[in-house]
């Protein structure tokens, strides 16, 4: 009678699972065979009336009854669940994320934030001034007497008799030499203007950065140094460079520094007209003249400064053949940054 | 400044290469910007005599030519188009394998390869070429005929005489003593450490005709022209140079004139003082007065321009007229023609800010104001006449009149400077030895008077060297001798701390928060057009002096340029234009935020942001829609909130600004830092833009100093509720104001009000919307009950329906 029983809940058992599709199948299963009101259950009540020589066989039969359909079940249920799986995850993940829209940084601000972090990590504050200058601080504290030939070397936009746009950011070493406290080590970033015509090369306006460290016992040889360990960490390790004498009216000696040309490797090409020599930056020892006009006494303190252009860099470094194109915006340019 | 290497070595033995002494220039801060070597590209080409033409059978205009390219080789055929090829003529033979330089037949004239060729059934073994050709000279009509005097085989750089090179050096205005060959050779000779051989000449003088006999000088304006000195020479024929002399000039850069002019420009080229030929014969009176200019005199430069005077100019008189302008221009009524017989040869030092200003006023650069402006040798001028008068008897064949008159009341005397060798040391970080010093000065001329105290030499500086002015400029010629590679690249060894920049962190915060949105830098000029500027403003700053109209005016607004940008982009079929720029903008008098570091210039510091066009790219997700005002609002607060401040307040503008529609202005801590809105219509015409624009701008000086002081708020540990709600109010309602309706009557419970629909249409009813906000509940010291919440919700509901009149709305 009770073999006839757990034959029949077996099959039955074994015809119902197959056809489990879904978590709700699944638990309508769960009820009918395998909770405390199901089959099974069931029939663990009617073990009650059988002969007690008998119980310990037929309860082996009901338990291993229940194990293998817990046991099935379980597997049941694993297969349901992860077809469930399959079917959320039937998308094209070949489709594009959700990009969001890039915005770039101009070229020519890359190129002075890299400038003024390797500024900065050598000691270097950062000072601003303003573009249209007085001629005191453009030219004349500059030791660049009225009348004199080197005022040639800078084409001046003027705004009246004596106010110009600065041609130069080298006005803010004055104004930073009359308000700020000795030691002094600053660099001086900016836009300047040149009144000369626009062309692939060469534009009326530009950016500049100049530094400065005013000190006791400041000498050329730290100068040299200090521009070596620039140029080395901004145009890497294995360039090399030259100094040569020049002349600027605020500085003596006066020096410009050039690197070998890195588009053609000091070969010669027409970028460097054939020289094989890229000039990248003039310093010097702060003039005599220009330290006492800024209230300093040269024989007790001397200092040096330098200056460089940020968009002919620029230009070279991202490979650029037309000055224009920076102030031209096209967004087909600033993309690429 | 262009230098002949052949006549250089005049002056210095150089046992070095060309490329050595270009380097050691370069070293010794006379920078050679290129070399240039003569007759190059001509390699290839020989002298060849022409030794028959006959008639090409196929072709008229062509001839069939026999050429001997050297005695004794065998004649060579060759067909020749040119009209003046005619048997004996020595000509320019380039063969197989020879660059002719420039092909006359090529628009842009590219250089060709000769090949033997057939040309019309006729074999032709090489060319015969013309000046153009071999850019010699600009004569491409036939083929170039030589002297008779030529010899086959020889090649033709040789026989042009053109083995010098030329070398173009930059001298910086500090070094007038290196704008002549022997100022250059100086240098030179003490970096190889050789001699300086200064020109040798004998001067023969007619001793029976004193110059004072002939002529006088006076000069009345002695402060402009501290030294005026005058030589005859009478019976010259004006003529042609000689080649040695056409070949110095040219190699130096001169074109070479007649034998007068052509020995006062090799002069000045020599020594650097620039001369003047006067046709002596037509000086009024033959005498020279040197006066200021009349106010309003007018004066003819023989170069043909006329001048009106102001008074201030320096001029070279007859007895009647004016002859010159000093130091500048010679005039059209004395100048040397081939008819002249007697010169008055000028050699004068004029004070070179006279000079300066008189060229810059009259707008005309010479040579030679050129080089009285950077300042002369004063005591120089009567080695240079002197010199010109033995190259003019010489070469004119005329008489030089005994003695010069030199007019120099106060001779100018060499400058004395004390240099300490401790001093030099200190200045370059070098431990230069006082012989080292004293070896590198003596070596460019500086004669070292005594030595009062050991290590200090007083130094007596040559008159050639007027920028040597004090101590430094010792130094730095000590630098420059001894070498700047000589002297160590010092590392810092001491550790210099510098506090982070504050401000400067956060422009670079403030720059990559708008470059992750989306949003890309730009750079724009700063000058824009009149017009445009006073779209903007009328409070302008200009130039005088500018480039063009369209570069007058300085940028009131960022927008100004900026909008220059965005109309390109869309110029240029830009479907998304998101840009920002931080920049100065100007004002003459200029309100708040202004800076005037100088009188009557103000100067502001503004980041400005525009957005045009599409809101994003396309994509698959998002439907494509254009910007509008809630994409610049929303970019502007919360990048506010994105570096820090989170303090700011908005104000709703019912009129447009002189800029934008829609303003909303922006607060922080009680100050005005900038606003939102749309571009005015007027203005986006006139930049040819037919889009919205959206701008916005915030003062920069205000952004980074505000403080942004970070302070810790509890938030509550208990379980939040959300509920929303919805209200019906007329449409004319702002949404902000019950916002801030609903934060007031709800607080401290509600915590956060969210906006998320807006809706108007029939269903809520004509001239109403429905606005529905999302409310978060909660508070710091337990969980709300649901009476506690539903007493919080019902007074919010009853504030905003009695204060707009709102229903509420069952959602
Ligand atoms: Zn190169």
């Amino acid at each position: 009678m009770l073999d006839h029983s757990i034959t029949e809940l077996r099959d039955a058992i074994g015809r119902d699972l197959p056809s489990i599709a879904s978590p709700d199948d699944l638990e309508r299963f769960r009820i009918t065979y395998l909770s405390r009101s199901g089959r099974i259950a069931a029939l663990y009540d009617t073990l009650k009336s059988v002969p007690k020589e008998e119980k310990p066989r037929y309860g082996q039969l009901i338990n291993a009854l229940k194990q293998e359909t817990e046991q099935r079940f379980e597997e049941r249920k694993q297969e349901i669940e992860s077809r469930a799986t399959a079917a959320r995850d039937a998308v094209d993940i070949t489709m594009p994320g959700r990009m969001r829209d890039k915005g770039t940084r101009h070229p020519i601000t890359r190129t002075m934030d890299e400038m003024k972090s390797i500024f900065t990590s050598m000691g270097f504050g950062i000072v601003y001034g303003p573009e249209v200058e007085d001629d005191y601080h453009n030219f004349e504290a500059l030791n660049f007497a009225p009348h004199h030939p080197a005022r040639d070397m800078q084409d001046t936009f003027f705004v009246k008799d004596d106010l110009v746009l600065r041609t130069h950011t080298t006005p803010v070493q004055v104004r930073v030499m009359k308000d700020r406290p000795l030691p002094l080590r600053v660099i001086m970033p900016g836009r300047v203007y040149r009144n000369e015509a626009v062309s692939a090369r060469s534009n009326y306006f530009f950016h500049q950065v100049d530094g400065l460290y005013v000190d006791k016992h400041v000498t050329f040889a730290d100068l040299k140094g200090t521009l070596v360990t620039f140029a080395k960490n901004f145009y890497g390790s294995s360039i090399q460079y030259r100094f040569r004498p020049s002349y600027f009216p605020f500085t003596e000696p006066s020096l410009e520094m050039d690197i070998t040309c890195f588009l053609c490797a000091g070969k010669g090409c027409r970028i460097c007209k054939h020289s094989g020599w890229l000039e990248v930056l003039g310093a010097g020892m702060v003039h005599p003249n220009v330290l006492r006009n800024c209230g300093h006494d040269p024989e007790s303190v001397s200092g040096y400064a330098f200056g460089m252009g940020v968009d002919r860099i620029s230009l070279l470094r991202y490979g650029v053949d037309d000055i224009r194109i920076f102030f031209e915006n096209d967004i087909r340019f600033l993309n690429q940054f | 400044m262009r230098i002949s290497f052949k006549w250089l070595q005049q002056y210095v033995e150089l046992n070095a290469s060309i490329e050595d002494v270009a380097a050691t220039l370069t070293r010794l801060g006379l920078e050679v910007e290129s070399i240039e070597l003569q007759g190059k590209g001509l390699e290839g080409f020989r002298v060849a005599e022409v030794l028959e033409v006959k008639k090409h059978p196929n072709a008229d205009r062509l001839k069939v030519c026999s050429v001997l390219p050297a005695a004794g080789q065998e004649p060579l055929q060759i067909v020749c188009g040119a009209p003046n090829v005619a048997a004996g003529q020595k000509v320019i033979l380039g063969v197989a394998g020879t660059t002719v330089p420039h092909n006359q037949h090529d628009p842009e004239g590219k250089p060709f390869v000769l090949n033997n060729a057939t040309i019309r059934g006729v074999e032709s073994k090489g060319m015969l070429c013309s000046g153009k050709e071999l850019g010699i000279s600009d004569d491409g009509s036939g083929i170039m005929v030589l002297d008779p005097s030529a010899v086959p085989g020889t090649l033709l750089t040789q026989h042009l005489g053109l083995d010098d090179c030329s070398l173009e050096i930059g001298i910086t205005p500090n070094r007038p003593d290196c704008l002549s060959h022997i100022g250059i050779a100086r240098d030179l000779a003490a970096a190889y450490g050789v001699a300086l051989k200064m020109p040798n000449g004998t001067l023969n003088e007619d001793a029976t005709r004193p110059v004072t006999a002939v002529t006088s000088v006076e000069v009345l304006n002695a402060a402009d022209c501290p030294r005026y000195t005058a030589r005859v020479i009478t019976n010259v024929t004006v003529k042609e140079s000689p080649e040695w002399m056409k070949q110095a000039l040219t190699a130096a850069g001169l074109r070479p004139i007649n034998n007068v002019v052509d020995v006062t420009n090799y002069v000045m080229l020599e020594y650097g003082q620039p001369l003047h030929a006067f046709d002596m014969d037509r000086l009024e009176g033959k005498r020279i007065v040197v006066r200021s200019a009349a106010a309003g005199e007018v004066f003819e430069t023989l170069d043909g321009k006329k001048h009106t005077l102001s008074g201030t100019e320096l001029m070279i008189c007859d007895a009647a007229r004016a002859v010159a302008i000093g130091g500048v221009m010679g005039g059209a009524n004395s100048e040397i023609s081939p008819s002249t017989t007697n010169v008055l040869l000028e050699s004068a030092y004029f004070l070179p800010t006279s000079v300066r200003k008189t060229a810059k006023r009259l707008g005309i650069s010479t040579d030679a104001s050129y080089r009285f402006e950077r300042g002369i040798d004063p005591n120089m001028t009567q080695h240079a006449s002197d010199r010109a008068a033995q190259l003019l008897a010489e070469l004119t064949g005329g008489t030089v009149a005994a003695g010069i008159i030199d007019v120099y009341p106060s001779p100018i005397q060499p400058r004395t400077l004390t240099v300490r060798v401790n001093r030099v040391n200190a200045m370059l970080g070098t431990e230069l030895s006082a012989d080292v010093v004293r070896r590198l000065l003596t070596s460019i001329g500086i004669a070292i008077k005594e030595e009062a105290t050991s290590g200090t030499f007083t130094c007596s500086i040559p008159t050639f060297r007027p920028d040597i002015e004090q101590e430094i400029d010792l130094i730095e010629e000590v630098a420059r001798l001894h070498g700047y590679d000589n002297i160590e690249n010092k590392s810092s060894g001491e550790v210099v701390f510098t506090a982070p920049d504050l401000r400067e962190q956060r422009v670079t915060e403030l720059r990559r928060w708008l470059e992750s949105n989306g949003v890309s830098e730009i750079i724009t000029n700063s000058l824009i057009d009149r017009n445009s500027a006073a779209l903007f403003s009328r409070d302008l700053v200009s130039v005088r002096n500018p480039l063009s109209a369209e570069l007058e005016v300085l940028r009131p607004s960022m927008l100004a340029t900026m909008l220059q940008t965005v109309a390109h982009n869309f110029n240029h079929s830009a479907e998304r234009v998101h840009l920002y720029e931080i920049g100065t903008v100007f004002a003459a008098a200029g309100g708040t935020g202004f800076q005037h570091y100088v009188p009557g210039v103000g100067e502001r510091s503004v980041l400005g942001i525009c957005l045009s066009g599409d809101a994003h790219s396309l994509t698959w997700h998002e439907k494509q829609r254009k910007v509008d005002i809630f994409d610049i609002k929303g970019l502007v607060t919360s990048l506010l909130t994105g570096i820090g401040l989170d303090n700011s307040n908005l104000i709703y503008y019912n009129a447009p600004s002189s800029l934008t529609e829609m303003t909303i202005g922006i607060e922080i801590n009680g100050s005005y830092v900038g606003f939102i809105g749309r571009c005015r219509p007027d203005i986006l015409k006139r930049y040819k833009i037919d889009q919205d624009v959206f701008y916005a701008e915030l003062d920069m000086n205000s952004v980074i100093s505000e403080g942004r002081n970070k302070r810790y708020r509890e938030y509550s540990r208990f379980p939040k509720v959300v509920r929303d709600v919805a209200f019906i109010v007329n449409s004319g309602v702002s949404v902000a104001s019950i916002e801030q309706q609903i934060r007031t009557s709800g607080a401290p419970a509600v915590t956060s009000v969210t906006l998320f629909d807006v809706f108007e249409g029939k269903s809520v009813g004509e001239g109403k919307k429905s606005i529905a906000f999302s409310l978060t509940l909660n508070a710091t010291e337990k969980t709300l009950t649901d009476a506690e919440i539903d007493a919080v919700l019902s007074s919010v509901i009853t504030s905003v329906t009695d204060t707009f009149g709102a229903t509420l709305r069952s959602l």
